[in-house]
């Protein structure tokens, strides 16, 4: 893939390799997990939780070019959809390389209509999505 | 109440200076480090992905 995703919490590279060796779900994880137990980069996303010492579930997705293209950020108690985070990445791919069009909500992968902004636009999305 | 500081996640556009993470890479079985320069140097794109903590649902 044309990405690397690396998961990061508090927790040591020792408790990262005891915790993908025992739980089950984890027997497949091919990414690496990251460890940043000063919180310094959570505090640099604005994830880190000064009352709890640990990070909010925070996902930010960074082009070839260090430049910061999505951040979604849930609370604690609430998981985030993986679908939602792939349908993001394929449209920053796209959008790389069709830098004058954008992709509308409802766009899913290459194929499904994207919008060039225009004058003959203007006030006409309704149609141009139809 | 959660206590965030305002950071980059309000900055959306800005690029993001390096970083490195010492890393457990279970593709190896081996621990290793990983760096925003070294991605960047490859071309790649990279998705952080944070939770709170191992040993809990993530």
């Amino acid at each position: 893939m044309a990405a690397e995703i690396i998961t990061v919490s508090t927790d040591t590279k020792f408790v990262h390799l005891a915790w993908q060796r025992e739980e089950k779900d984890l027997a497949n994880v091919k990414y690496p997990m990251g460890s940043d137990p000063t919180g310094n980069l959570a505090r640099m996303f604005g994830v880190y939780d000064e009352a709890t010492g640990l990070a909010l579930r925070g996902t930010f997705i960074i082009s070839p070019e260090s430049k910061l293209l999505n951040a979604e950020v849930n609370y604690y108690n609430m998981g985030r959809n993986i679908d939602e985070l792939m349908r993001k990445f394929k449209a920053n791919l796209y959008l790389a390389k069709k830098t004058d069009e954008g992709c509308p909500s409802k766009w899913k992968e290459e194929g499904d209509k994207t919008l060039k902004p225009s004058a003959k636009l203007v006030g006409r999305v309704h149609e141009a999505l139809k | 109440m959660a206590e965030v500081c305002e950071c980059l996640a309000c900055h959306i556009g800005v690029t993001i200076p390096d970083f490195k993470l010492e890393t457990y890479e279970p593709a190896k079985g081996d621990f290793g480090e990983i760096s925003l320069e070294a991605l960047k140097k490859n071309k790649k794109w990279t998705i952080l992905f944070f939770y709170p903590a191992d040993f809990t649902f993530v």
